[in-house]
């Protein structure tokens, strides 16, 4: 009876509901095996002589000498070159290009579904498809791209994926193609939010499409640059796809990134040395996430001054 | 709550005159999208094309988007002397739809629990589970690696479905918001009557929620038929080759095996690529055409979140 009466009102204000757990349980039960557990161990593996062919060096620590035979790698240096390549070559386009588009959509008044519908069609499609496809395009004799150039003229058009000088350029076109789609989503949502009320004050008061575009989108849209930042940084780097399809890291390494690099090190060569390797990813995903941590604080830090935008901004809310 | 009003709605303006302004201005942003619409798509027409196209037709016109004399024998080719291509498929189905399945299980389970039920822990584990996200995983792959050996789930669909259904915070949240979007006197009522939580879920909430859970069902085919280099490292067997994988197996083969088997001299090795790659494409394509809406908004919703 007096537990009933302290049953009723379990629907809302009850403290601790133990069903909860039961229902959570497979869910952050399979997260943590398959996810978190992942994280802890691989850092744990940065720091031993693991070899999967001998798993009793499972455990090996080694204190810092992955490091030491890192420092001493030239092809560890030879790809972290060819890595910080590839990031120039995709990053600014891919902020660049996503950027335009979403702003380009959340201002057209018809057709704006289907655009956005059309952009990250790219994302779903499967990854090697998509790569394998590019493959083609690339193709040195029957790609379309190559066959494009004839057509208008040239005579002899880039042998693009087995040229020293244009390998990575190709497979850094191919990654934008395909990684485009997610940030045009993410700033699309950040215009959305911004809305349509300052635009239209602005265009009252006489503001041109660029005056807008200075002092209303981009400073508003700061913290989806620094989230996009933050995504770009600490995900390309670590591009290993395009490379695993399409070169291997051929020609001449001029593709080898340091993600391929590793993945080769850990599954592809020899011992399968997983302790090497997890400390090659553990040093590139560190310092990655350093220089995206930074990029996204020095940009956050900004966002509370008081651009034009955001003064306006306030000004318009504070008065109904 | 807000977030129906993020899907926008495509009039910019209600002032009249604002609006003509705009009209007026606005075929110039049609341009760019027409370029963005030539980049995505002319690739893809050309397969297209390409996969009609036969060995001769292929030879004169390698760069025509219109195949002018259209054939079928790259998609009778690949049907019929391609051995592993079913299997692939197959395996490939497995994993997508098994991920769904599972997925849209544990998901809903932990959704439900973090809308209606209160427990100790819960804002934490919530934040912990946003903050995780941006938690870098490429460096995970050998940990992996070594789990999926460690409880023998190294080439089994099983394991590569289970690891798959894990990524769970973002269904999660989508099941969450699905959930709170629904009134819950009934279930308040219900509960009140003695049905216990796992019947209130599964005979009430859950039928409501039907929105989110094809979100997350159709996010979680997506990812699991388009995945490369999970499936890659983990599958080596080809008895467990799913077709985004194989596919590369089945193109290198096919450059000689379009010389040596009956279709010698129909076609050539770019023309039957280009139908197997549309082949492993159009599953993911005809989800994501029927689901557009849902799957737009799903994504917005999960983003909003973070």
């Amino acid at each position: 009876m007096g537990s009933r009466a302290r049953r009723a009102p379990r629907q809302v204000g009850e403290r601790n509901n133990a069903w909860a757990y039961l229902f959570i349980a497979p869910a952050i039960g399979l997260y943590l095996l398959f996810s978190i557990w992942p994280i802890f161990r691989g850092a744990a593996m940065a720091f031993t002589d693991y070899r999967f062919i001998y798993s009793e060096t499972r455990w090996d620590f080694n204190g810092l000498s992955n490091y030491r035979e890192m420092w001493g790698d030239d092809n560890f240096w030879a790809a972290l070159r060819v890595t910080l390549r590839f990031t120039l070559y995709v990053l600014p386009f891919t902020v660049l290009i996503s950027f335009v588009l979403a702003v380009v959509i959340s201002r057209v008044t018809r057709l704006a579904g289907f655009y956005r519908w059309m952009i990250y069609l790219p994302v779903i499609l499967p990854v090697a498809v998509t790569y394998l496809m590019f493959g083609e395009l690339f193709n040195t004799r029957f790609g379309l791209i190559n066959v494009t150039l004839q057509n208008l003229g040239m005579e002899r058009p880039p042998n693009w994926l087995s040229d020293v000088d244009y390998a990575l350029r190709a497979l850094s076109i191919a990654d934008i193609w395909r990684g485009v789609g997610f940030p045009t989503l993410l700033f699309l949502i950040g215009l959305y939010a911004i809305g349509t009320d300052l635009y239209e004050a602005a265009a009252v008061d006489g503001a041109t499409g660029w005056q807008q575009l200075r002092s209303i989108t981009l400073p508003l849209l700061k913290p989806v640059f620094a989230l996009v930042l933050l995504l770009g940084l600490s995900s390309i780097p670590m591009t290993i796809d395009p490379m695993l399809i399409l070169t291997g890291g051929a020609p001449r390494d001029t593709t080898m990134t340091l993600g391929l690099y590793s993945y080769q090190i850990a599954f592809q060569f020899g011992d399968l040395r997983l302790g090497y390797a997890s400390a090659i990813n553990l040093v590139l995903g560190l310092s990655s996430a350093v220089v995206a941590l930074i990029v996204f604080r020095s940009l956050r830090g900004d966002i509370e001054s008081t651009g034009p935008g955001r003064r306006w901004w306030r000004k318009r809310n504070a008065t109904p | 709550m807000a977030s129906t009003s993020l899907v926008p709605a495509d009039s910019v303006s209600r002032k009249k005159s604002l609006r003509s302004r705009i009209a007026r201005s606005e075929w110039y942003l049609h341009v760019v999208m027409i370029v963005a619409l030539l980049v995505t798509f002319v690739p893809i027409i050309w397969m297209i094309s390409t996969s009609f196209k036969d060995r001769l037709g292929f030879a004169e016109h390698p760069a025509s988007l219109i195949p002018w004399d259209p054939t079928f024998v790259n998609y009778r080719y690949m049907l019929t002397a391609v051995d592993n291509l079913p299997v692939y498929m197959r395996n490939s189905f497995i994993l997508a739809i098994g991920t769904a399945v599972i997925q849209v299980f544990v998901a809903s389970l932990a959704g439900y629990a973090f809308a209606r039920m209160h427990f100790r822990g819960k804002n934490v584990i919530l934040t912990l589970l946003i903050v995780s996200i941006f938690v870098p995983r490429s460096g995970g792959l050998m940990a992996l690696y070594e789990l999926m050996a460690f409880l023998d789930l190294r080439n089994s669909l099983f394991g590569l479905i289970l690891l798959f259904a894990a990524n769970v915070p973002v269904p999660i949240f989508i099941m969450r918001q699905a959930f709170l979007s629904v009134p819950k006197e009934i279930e308040e009522a219900a509960i009140l009557d003695g049905a216990s939580w796992f019947r209130v879920y599964r005979q009430i909430a859950l039928p409501l929620a039907l929105g989110g859970m094809v979100i997350v069902a159709t996010l979680a085919f997506i990812t699991a038929w388009s995945d490369y280099l999970v499936t890659f490292t983990m599958i080596d067997l080809d008895s467990q080759m799913t077709l985004s994988v194989g596919i590369q197996k089945v193109l290198a083969t096919s450059y000689q095996s379009a010389l040596t088997t009956q279709f010698q001299g129909q076609l050539s090795g770019e023309t039957a690529d280009a139908a197997m790659l549309l082949t492993a494409t159009l599953p993911v394509v005809v989800f994501y055409a029927l689901l557009q809406r849902w799957f737009m908004r799903g994504l917005t919703e999960g983003a909003v979140k973070f």
